[in-house]
């Protein structure tokens, strides 16, 4: 049990309102017990004696409000504050007109008739229902919900087709529309750069390197990862290009996915040679010639494929800071590593980010292992276990069973962290911060204590731990870039600019002979 | 333009389904986001939800549509007048000197909460087929007392609801449909028959309402030429601060008020005229009763309407709680067990003292009003111990689940809107939200009467059931 | 503008004769207080539903909250008026003038000895649990602890008290002060009805007013300052309106009153009143029987 205390200073409530509020407070789910007190000493006292004080307790003065939560894990205790917070201001607010509460998407459908969007973040067995109902109300769906069969998406994505509208997802968790970040993304500048997405974190990448660059967003449309497979047919990706190709602000279109089902892959280039507009595409590990006879502009990375659009969207190349990779850099860590510090281990919230920096490796290096490499005989044989050169996506659902996703919660990346920390044989550790709409709050702030130790402990045992840090975001996104790179820094990582560079910076790193 | 590019014109306006810190993300870029209260549909059986899925088919939901428009349009359309009164055996379809009619679904004597029981021994001692009640009781078990439904025989019936062969009852006529719905007199004080009292000052009570009470509204209602339209009082009550199941105040004064210059010409003396009055002003709950036949007269027209899905009877016997649907016509119950009243007791009772939601009142609610209606009574909110928000949100709520709103009565406090009518049970099962009831608490011992109010739902079992003969019989 | 109804005489006194200056304090939906900037004394603006208290004006008004008044808004006077920055202005002038006065204790004690046991089992049936009153059932350790610590402190200053021993009642007085999670904490509730008992003239704990003033001066900065400033009222017998009604009724020979004005104070807080009848009690009580022995 964990005991955490919020003091409110100088708070009045009176007794009857209290009462209530505490009887609200200890429904909270994840609540063992709560108390709201006035912290006078004789209170304090009854707490001690319960085992309920703690120092911050003990610096509450009379006119002072405690509240005092009692909870499995600290997780839970922290969770429950915001949460009784919100009772107060209920009861502060409670003059005001009571908002309307709809239970169904029809129903709010048909109140709020401007309504055009409707997001579905239920577990996957209610979600398709859910979606249809939206799309017969005539929402566009975003659907974050995984777990639903292909063969209900496949249904949902072909009424939205005959209905004219966007069927994002299922398992889409990025887009931008009108403006607005949907679920996980960034906050861009708004521009003429168009993309259509069956990967969420490579979006985000490449919607952020734009950003970077000086370009802008008009639409970031999310398929969901199944999209391109064989058996959806890629319907949510055609009809994106057709409608980025009638959208008027946009100038140029950006695809990202993995390489498609070949039948699929035929449909896509079929649309791109005959799309009026320039279409940059990044299918990772894609196979350039086919694309580049298709009329399309073929990039073999994220940084590339955003360079290439923003040109293609009038930036002129010459003036643009393309973040060339730090050679000098390059040969000083070469240099601290030692013959037996090998091999680089990625730990990664973001797939795609995973999946780009997996294949630079896969380039120099024929011993790449991980939970998403393609080639059966390249998956790591135990998920707790790294073999050579590891990439693990923790995005995966093997490790986020029973866990929010990464990027939310840390706690299983942070174990995976110290492990790969204390292993010998590892020359650098390469990770990935997404900021942004739906990130952790401060994603490097949870990492900074174990980066600290890691390297301490590293430096006792007298090797060199390289450790590269890549924070995905902008300065416009909630978190702010500039505190998360700095707290970077601050620990002794190296900071890479962009994915595409932290995947180059890591294979360099420990290369050897060249 | 492809409704896609309209989207892509401005900031969308989001319904967020799941996820709540989506919604604050949105509402932090100026997104218009509304956060739905979501639940997962038929609590997550996935029988209910392939059952919903069948009645979602596109052919099947137009006749389930139309089916329920016509529904509600009945419920709407019907213009109940109380035309008159009479003892039960010589109005009620199918009353003979030995049945008793009671509240809810059907029951036998031996599964009788203690009220039902005590109101059931006390009818036969009042008909005098006892002599008292031990022996009435004898009687009851002995099978030669005939128990039915109210329901299935045009009534409806307050609390236990028993009704017997000489109580006179309220006559209803639906002058739009032409049916006629029953309903017999309010006892008035707590300790009465419908809540199981049956000692010999019931009696005594019952015996004048019998012989004075029942023969002065009859004789005075022979001389009205119309019969009062209780559409239009019930509209005017709901105007005047009632819900019209726990709040009688305005109804009663408006019932008294219309009854008064037909009383005061029947052929009884002034004293027996005072004693009347006095009677009806001994409490507010006068024209409770006549709000239920009401309801009922309109209900009982949209029953039996093939393919329909729209609730016409919700009514409880203490032990169970029934649901009647249009589409499954007749005597067809979906039943649950019946559950406990939440709500301030009387002083000196407890919660374990009271007996199971009981009686036939809740087809106020299946009409629209009651706790459907609660915005239009803020002056009873202590039942739902809130907020008079609360109360409001009580009736936007409702309309989630029900098909219509009704025109002809409205809640001034809601911009005039209609009271939601027409509960849909796959509305019930998708959301999740069941019907609110406002209603009395009965002691669960014979004998001792009202001990409280408060609100109730029914128990979802009842709405599952007819999901899934509706799913069965709908294709 | 603003009419004041009623108010306690000292308060009006203040706002007449002198410059009375100070800030809002503390802000609640029917009351707010008022810091005076020269001795930090609290007092009170009430809507009308409040009775009369020491230091507070009962203005005509149902809802102090519509106002806008916040915490650390100037309070200052002018021409007779109460000026609350510019939100609010309240006239003094015609308002009735209320003072507190403990009843004297009477001579004949029956029928006070009567209405004690009525109270006692009104209070056993429908008194507000949670604090002097025991939960049957509690929610949590902090609620079973916070009711032995009262439970145990009441019984053994009333021990103390039958005792007439000064200096270890003063311990066990002072250790309920500030006992309770409210903002007018148990202890503190207990100890204002345990001190209008005391400062009934000619009762047999009469001479036990200077210990209420030792309790007093110990509790600064036991509780916080809205209780204290009753405490401290209640120390000098000065006490709210429905508590001395209370008193009143159990000297006199009506038990509907009693029951009414019982209820009344009932409605103080949310087990206030129950915690401040309990503590009435308890110094009547002991009353009784120090009288006895007399």
């Amino acid at each position: 049990m964990k005991v955490q205390a919020l003091i409110k200073p100088n708070t009045y409530f009176d007794s009857v309102s209290l009462m209530s509020l505490s009887t609200k407070a200890n429904q909270i789910e994840g609540v063992e017990q709560a108390i709201i007190a006035m912290g006078t000493e004789m209170n304090k006292e009854v707490m001690k004696n319960v085992g309920l004080l703690t120092p911050e307790i003990e610096e509450a003065k009379t006119s002072d409000l405690i509240i005092v939560v009692k909870a499995e894990t600290d997780e839970l205790c922290e969770e429950a504050f915001p949460k009784i917070e919100e009772l107060f201001k209920k009861k502060n607010t409670s003059k005001g007109k009571s908002e309307v509460k709809y239970s169904t998407i029809s129903s709010a459908a048909q109140s709020v008739p401007e309504s055009n969007l409707a997001i579905i973040a239920v577990n996957g067995a209610y979600a398709a229902r859910e979606a249809r109902k939206a799309l017969e109300n005539d929402l566009h769906v975003m659907m974050f919900s995984d777990n639903v069969s292909v063969e209900d998406e496949i249904a949902l994505k072909t009424l939205a087709h005959e209905k004219g509208l966007l069927m994002m997802g299922p398992d889409c968790g990025t887009a931008i529309i009108g403006n607005t970040a949907l679920c996980f993304a960034n906050a861009v500048r708004k521009g003429n750069i168009g993309i259509v997405a069956a990967s969420g974190t490579g979006s985000q990448e490449v919607s952020v390197r734009i950003h970077e660059f000086g370009g802008g967003i008009t639409q970031l449309i999310g398929t969901g990862g199944r999209d391109l497979k064989e058996a959806v047919g890629g319907i949510m990706m055609l009809d994106g290009i057709q409608a980025l190709e009638e959208d008027e602000a946009t100038k140029v279109i950006v695809l990202v996915s993995k390489p498609p089902a070949p039948s699929v892959e035929e449909k896509v280039l079929a649309k791109i040679k005959t799309c009026k507009k320039p279409v940059v595409v990044w299918f990772i590990g894609g196979d350039e010639e086919k694309i580049t006879a298709a009329g399309g502009h073929f990039a073999k990375m994220s940084k590339e494929a955003a360079l290439k659009a923003v040109v293609l969207a009038g930036a002129d190349e010459s003036k643009l800071n393309k973040r060339a990779l730090n050679i000098p850099l390059i040969e000083e860590v070469r240099t601290k590593l030692t013959p037996e510090q090998k091999y680089i281990r990625g730990l990664f919230s973001g797939g795609t980010l995973c999946d780009e920096a997996m294949h630079a490796a896969m380039e120099k290096f024929d011993n790449v292992y991980s939970n998403i490499a393609r080639d059966p005989e390249y998956r790591l044989k135990d998920r707790y276990t790294s073999q050579e050169h590891t990439f693990i996506d923790f995005g995966d659902d093997e490790y986020t069973q029973g866990k929010p996703h990464p990027m939310i919660d840390p706690s299983t990346r942070l174990d995976r962290f110290m492990q790969e920390a204390k292993d010998p044989s590892v020359g650098v550790i390469v990770m990935d911060f997404v900021i942004g709409y739906g990130a952790h709050e401060d994603p490097v702030g949870a990492f900074l204590p174990a980066m600290i130790e890691a390297k301490q402990l590293a430096e006792a045992e007298g090797r060199h731990l390289e450790i590269i840090g890549y924070v995905l975001g902008t300065e416009l996104d909630p978190q702010g870039l500039e505190d998360q790179v700095n707290k970077l820094l601050a620990a002794g990582v190296t900071h890479a600019s962009s994915s595409q560079n932290a995947g180059l910076l890591a294979r360099e790193f420990v290369v050897k002979g060249e | 333009m492809s409704k896609i590019n309209e989207l892509f014109k401005g900031k969308p306006h989001v319904i967020n389904v799941g996820i709540e810190s989506f919604k604050e993300d949105l509402a932090s870029q100026g997104a218009e986001v509304i956060h739905l209260e979501w639940t997962p549909p038929g609590r997550g059986n996935p029988e209910l939800i392939a059952a919903l899925d069948k009645l979602e088919d596109a052919a099947v939901i137009e006749k389930i549509e139309e089916a329920n428009k016509l529904a509600v349009e009945r419920i709407i359309n019907s213009q109940p007048v109380l035309i008159g009164f009479d003892q039960a055996i010589n109005c009620v379809p199918g009353m003979t000197k030995t049945t008793i009619l009671h509240a809810g679904p059907p029951i036998t004597w031996d599964k009788m909460n203690g009220p039902m029981k005590g109101a059931v021994t006390g009818a036969i001692v009042f008909e005098g087929l006892a002599k008292d009640v031990e022996e009435a009781a004898e009687l009851a078990a002995s099978g030669a007392i005939t128990f039915s439904p109210c329901h299935e025989h045009n009534c409806v019936g307050s609390m236990a609801g028993v009704t017997s062969a000489s109580m006179f009852m309220h006559i209803v006529e639906n002058k739009t449909y032409g049916n006629i719905a029953y309903t017999n007199l309010s006892e008035q004080l707590s300790k009465i028959l419908r809540m199981g009292a049956n000692d010999q000052s019931v009696i005594d009570r019952l015996i004048w309402m019998r012989d004075v009470f029942g023969p002065m509204l009859r004789d005075a209602m022979k001389l009205h030429p119309t019969g009062i339209d209780l559409r239009l009082m019930l509209a005017q009550a709901l105007h005047m601060g009632d819900e019209c199941h726990n709040r009688n105040v305005a109804g009663t004064t408006l019932l008294i008020q219309a009854l008064t210059p037909y009383l005061i010409q029947t052929d009884f003396t002034t004293e027996q005229k005072k004693e009347v009055f006095d009677f009806v002003a001994s409490s507010d709950y006068f024209s409770g009763p006549t709000w239920m036949a009401m309801a009922k007269c309109a209900l009982d027209s949209a029953h039996g309407i093939e393919n329909s899905t729209v609730v016409t009877t919700m009514a409880r016997n203490g032990v169970e709680f029934g649901i009647r649907v249009s589409g499954m016509p007749g005597n067809t119950w979906f039943t649950g067990p019946a559950q406990q009243v939440i709500g301030p007791m009387f002083a000196g009772y407890k919660p374990e003292d009271s007996g199971l939601d009981i009686g036939d009142s809740a087809i106020t609610e299946t009409y629209g009003i009651g706790g459907f209606a609660m915005a239009a009574a803020p002056a009873i909110v202590a039942l739902v111990g809130g907020t008079v928000e609360e109360a409001i949100g009580y009736s936007t709520k409702m309309k989630e689940i029900t098909t219509d709103e009704n025109p002809n009565v409205t809640i001034p406090l809601l911009d005039f809107m209609g009271v939601p009518t027409g509960i849909d049970v796959r509305k019930v099962i998708s959301t999740g939200i069941m019907p609110i009831i406002n209603t009395a608490i009965a002691h669960k011992d014979p004998g001792i009467g009202m001990i409280g109010a408060g609100i109730v739902n029914p128990p979802v079992e009842a709405f599952e059931k007819a999901m899934l003969a509706l799913a069965e019989n709908i294709h | 503008m603003k009419v004041t109804i009623s108010g306690d005489v000292d308060f009006i006194r203040r706002i007449n004769n002198s410059n009375f200056s100070g800030v809002v304090h503390s802000t609640f939906n029917r009351t707010f207080n008022i810091q005076c900037s020269g001795d930090g004394e609290l007092f009170t603006i009430a809507c009308r539903m409040v009775d009369n208290a020491p230091n507070t004006l009962i203005i005509d008004s149902d809802d102090l909250s519509s106002w806008g008044i916040e915490v650390n808004d100037r309070v200052f006077v002018k021409n007779n008026t109460l000026y609350i920055e510019n939100k609010l202005a309240i006239l003094v002038e015609k308002a009735r003038i209320w003072a507190s006065a403990i009843p004297a204790y009477p001579c004949n004690i029956d029928t006070l000895s009567r209405n004690l046991k009525t109270i006692k089992e009104y209070i056993d049936a429908h008194g507000k649990e949670g604090g002097i009153k025991k939960k049957p059932t509690v929610q949590n350790s902090f609620e079973a602890e916070l009711a032995r610590m009262l439970e145990l402190r009441t019984s053994l200053l009333w021990s103390e008290l039958l005792k007439n021993h000064k200096s270890q009642a003063l311990k066990h007085a002072v250790s309920l002060v500030g006992l309770g999670p409210g903002l007018t904490p148990s202890g503190d509730d207990f100890l204002v009805g345990l001190f209008t008992a005391i400062n009934m003239i000619d009762s047999p704990f009469y001479d036990w007013r200077p210990f209420c003033e030792a309790v007093t001066k110990k509790a600064r900065h036991l509780t916080n300052d809205i209780s204290y400033t009753t405490l401290e009222k209640a120390a000098m017998g000065k006490v709210r309106e429905s508590i001395i009604n209370l008193v009143n009724s159990l000297i006199a020979d009506n038990e509907e009153d009693l029951i009414l004005s019982l209820n009344k104070v009932f409605n103080i807080g949310s087990s206030s009143g129950t915690d401040i009848a309990l503590g009435l009690v308890c110094g009547l009580e002991a009353n009784i029987i120090a009288g006895g022995k007399v």
